[in-house]
């Protein structure tokens, strides 16, 4: 959480009506970033280069020049966000600039190559940068879903509470345990023993835990009681099995959490290696455009 | 002896709180009941785990009950003998019992070491829920990113050129710095695309001329002199010095090869030179270049001057000297000829009759036109020069005798033969042998008139010879073969019948600094540009001048004109005697789509 803040936390502080990053006053930053594609997409069909649009003409060296200049400051938001600030520059009011004119870097990058692309230095500038936007679209469309969602999903319990809930969860079985046969027990103890946070990326990304040992060991002693006559009020293992139950719907509501919050984390994994190979990627484009001059 | 159990809890806070229990039996359980005397709260412990009794020696025996192991100094063991005055630690699940003995007995401490579950363990709150650990870091992969990017993209190219420097020509492998390429080459200089330096020589240092003439060194010549061209160019002016001034802050200077010469820009033949690098110069050139002899152009819908074409200025040998005169003076020209094209063009009169009489031989229409005398040459850009032989003498006949049938003709263009011959046929026949002469035929009465005719005829035969001047004379003369067509150079001295011939020449192509081919013009009708049909005389002058071509061509971008044309069209930069390069590509295009050429003709 800590390296991510939600813009939508951060305006609630000082702003007294919540808007979005991506509605940040009136959308300007959209309108400014559909001019800036509006009159780049005009100019290029207007302007007349010979024999054929390149980066090399001076249209495409200014279109090069503001592309370049433009990523350099969008990766400044990397440090921006680290200090949040109110007011017009506020941390709100670069991202939404940081959305919005990373889009329009779509149309003045793609202007910038004229079209023409090959298996070089350039070609491979670009799809790093194509690569850095898709990856921030992703990254657009989960933060203004999974905030929701993730909230919908937590019902007003904090990250912590979540942990003391499954901590408690797991003293109960302990205890309620003990009566257990050894074979019962080993069942319980597995389940204790699980790592709630285990299991790789992809368990996480998923949500999909198909080694549960929770619901192994519900399973296991349901199918061996289920032909077993009930001994009456108090059998140990209907609260073995009553407070499993309670756990596996607390692990269901762990994962949920974290799959959102992989999710919501999952793209700045590409869009920030990515970014920096961009730069680099941008500083042998532009350097070998004036080594071979 | 007794045990001691000391159990060791520890409160939520951290501290211990220790209770101990003394066992004066022998023998003590240890399991998970809670009757046990050693009760472990520990799902990894059985119900009755072990027993530990005391032997008679002092030591203590463990002996598990329940199947399962427990450790003995970390080893596993299902069962054990320990002193306990040695000390021991037994591990059960999460716990464990430390042995040692003191004066009242055996001391058996327990303690939970391990936490009661997973979740139960410390944990770093703060990473929890995040993807720490699971993915690389940003961070790392980030910085192995641009280290990648660079030594692939950057520092691997730069070494290639470092290592080849100076090297005339690269081997035939993969060299990184053809990475850095923007795109293919045309198709001329394809054998480069691997060989960087062939042009990019040094680093930093825009392409120079000097690389292009390495190899274009005979064929590349110059279109003025550089001094010149950068004169006429002029300064920039406007937007266009803001673009010189980026030129000039990043070392490019100006008037190189490589400005009209665009390369990468895509496998294919390079692009024919765009109408604005001609315009650069040649619009407004006199303001510049002030001691220019061309006139100043910019598009040719626009400013154009009227064509100048090469004229004799006297006709024969072999580059007969010419003037360019503009075709606003309405110049005219002596070929040596005389040719009235309106009399042959005429659809009434002599010369139609006579082509309708031999139009079964020589496939003439109602009346002669254009193809009935000129020929287009091989590739139909203009046309050979008119012939006697192929062209004229199918009208305009030499013959002079025949023998068995066979026509004899007048040597065409070789006076002194026609002269020989003449001579010959009247030194090989005689005159009219008389139907009176030595028979009885038509005799008139008389020795006398016998005598006369014999000796008439005598004379005539003797003086049959020199008849031969009289007819030179004539054929040379007004009404003579001869006459009819050329210009004639009268013979030296009086009572000579050495004449001559006026030289001929027929000028294939008028206009050298431009391209014209009729091939392309064949759609039209010849007369729609050329005014032949009211020439009297072969002086006129038959070419259009530019307000006839701007009918149909209109300048670059008058896109509603029939045919919008750029310079190039009909100028090449570094011209030679062939199409320009922009109508050369043109027709390679047509070459590889036959159909459609076809289609469009119709």
């Amino acid at each position: 959480m800590a390296s991510v803040p939600v813009p939508g936390d951060v305006s609630r502080k000082t702003v007294a009506m919540h808007d979005g990053f991506l509605r940040h006053a009136g959308y300007r930053w959209l309108k400014i970033a559909s001019a800036i594609m509006l009159v780049s997409i005009v100019s290029y069909l207007f302007i007349d280069v010979s024999p054929r649009h390149n980066g090399g003409s001076w249209y495409g060296y200014t279109l090069g020049t503001i592309g370049a200049l433009l990523i350099l400051w969008l990766t400044m938001l990397g440090v921006r966000k680290r200090a949040m600030t109110p007011g017009s520059w506020s941390l709100k009011a670069w991202t939404s600039a940081h959305i919005y004119l990373g889009l329009s870097l779509i149309v003045i990058g793609t202007l910038h190559t004229g079209f023409q692309f090959g298996w070089n230095i350039h070609t491979a500038a670009y799809a790093f940068m194509m690569i850095v936007i898709i990856s921030g679209i992703f990254g657009i469309w989960f933060y203004a879903t999974i905030p929701q969602a993730l909230s919908d999903n937590r019902d007003e319990m904090t990250e912590t509470e979540m942990l003391e809930n499954l901590r408690s969860l797991d003293r109960q079985l302990h205890e309620a345990a003990q009566p257990l046969s050894a074979e019962h027990a080993a069942l319980v103890q597995q389940s204790l023993e699980q790592d709630p946070f285990g299991g790789g990326f992809f368990r996480r990304i998923s949500g999909k835990y198909p080694n549960c040992e929770t619901r192994r060991a519900q399973a296991d002693l349901r199918r061996e009681r289920a032909y077993q006559p009930r001994m009456g009020g108090d059998d140990p293992l209907d609260k073995v099995d009553a407070l499993l139950q309670k756990k596996e719907a607390t692990l269901a509501r762990v994962r949920r959490h974290l799959r959102l919050k992989a999710m919501l984390q999952v793209w700045l994994f590409v869009h920030v290696p990515m970014t920096f190979a961009l730069i680099a990627s941008l500083s042998a484009h532009i350097i070998s455009v004036f080594f071979y001059w | 002896m007794t045990f001691i159990v000391r159990q060791i809890a520890v409160t939520a806070d951290g501290r211990e709180i220790i209770r101990a229990n003394p066992f004066s039996e022998p023998e003590i359980v240890v399991g998970r009941n809670a009757e046990s005397a050693i009760h472990l709260p520990d799902l990894a412990v059985n119900p009755e785990h072990a027993v530990i009794r005391q032997l008679d020696d002092g030591t203590i025996e463990i002996d598990s009950t329940s199947g399962q192991k427990f450790s003995v100094d970390g080893r596993d063991k299902i069962s054990a003998t320990i002193d306990p005055s040695a000390g021991a630690e037994l591990g059960f699940g999460g716990h464990v019992i430390s042995v040692s003995r003191e004066d009242d007995g055996i001391i058996l401490t327990v303690k939970r070491v391990e936490a009661l579950s997973d979740s139960a363990a410390e944990r770093e709150e703060g990473a929890l829920y995040t993807l720490k650990g699971l993915l690389p870091g940003k961070r790392m992969s980030a910085w192995s990113f641009v280290g990648l990017v660079l030594v692939a993209f950057l520092i691997w190219p730069i070494y290639t050129w470092a290592t080849y420097r100076g090297v005339e020509e690269r081997p035939d492998q993969f060299h990184a710095d053809t990475m850095w390429s923007s795109g293919a080459l045309s198709d001329a200089h394809h054998a480069l695309e691997g060989d960087c330096q062939a042009c990019h020589v040094d680093a930093f240092v825009t392409v120079t001329d000097t690389a292009c003439m390495t190899c274009h060194e005979d064929d590349a010549h110059d279109h003025a002199a550089p001094d010149r061209l950068l004169t006429s160019m002029g300064d920039p002016e406007g937007f266009a010095r803001v673009g010189a001034a980026f030129a000039a802050a990043f070392n490019k200077p100006r008037g190189r090869c490589v400005e009209c010469h665009t390369e990468h820009e895509g496998a294919g033949a390079m692009e024919p030179t765009a109408q604005k690098f001609c315009a650069d110069c040649h619009d407004g050139l006199d303001t510049r270049l002030t001691d220019t002899k061309l006139e100043n152009a910019s598009d040719f819908g626009i400013a154009h001057p009227q064509f100048r074409p090469a004229l004799l200025l006297k006709p024969g040998g072999k580059n007969p000297p010419r003037k360019r005169i503009s075709l606003d003076e309405k110049p005219t020209e002596d070929n040596g000829l005389k040719f009235p094209h309106d009399i042959h063009m005429s659809k009434t009169g002599g010369v139609a009759q006579m082509g309708r009489r031999l139009s079964a031989k020589f496939g003439f229409g109602p009346s002669l036109v254009c193809a009935d005398c000129h020929t287009p040459d091989s590739e139909g850009v203009r046309f050979k020069p008119v012939d006697m032989q192929e062209d004229c003498a199918m009208c305009h006949s030499l013959a002079f005798d025949e023998i068995g049938g066979t026509i004899r003709t007048l040597r065409h263009g070789e006076p002194e033969m026609v002269r020989a011959d003449l001579r010959a046929y009247y030194r090989a026949t005689g005159p009219t042998r008389p139907i009176n002469l030595g028979g009885m035929k038509r005799r008139r009465p008389g020795e006398a008139n016998d005598a006369r005719v014999a000796s008439d005829y005598a004379r005539a035969v003797r003086f049959r010879p020199t008849r031969a001047n009289l007819a030179i004379q004539e054929v040379f003369s007004r009404g003579g073969a001869c006459f009819d067509c050329h210009g004639i150079v009268p013979p030296a001295t009086r009572g000579s019948v050495d004449y001559g011939i006026k030289p001929v020449t027929q000028t294939d192509r008028y206009m050298h600094k431009g391209w014209f081919s009729h091939e392309a013009h064949n759609d039209e009708d010849c007369t729609s540009c050329h005014n032949a049909t009211t020439s009297k005389e072969a002086r006129d002058l038959l070419l259009p001048g530019i307000k006839t071509c701007r009918e149909c061509h209109g300048g670059e971008f008058e896109t509603a004109s029939d045919v919008p044309s750029s310079c190039a069209m009909c100028h090449d930069y570094h011209a030679d005697e062939g199409a320009p390069w922009l109508i050369r590509e043109q027709q390679k295009e047509k070459q590889k789509k036959p159909e459609k050429e076809i289609a469009g003709r119709q």
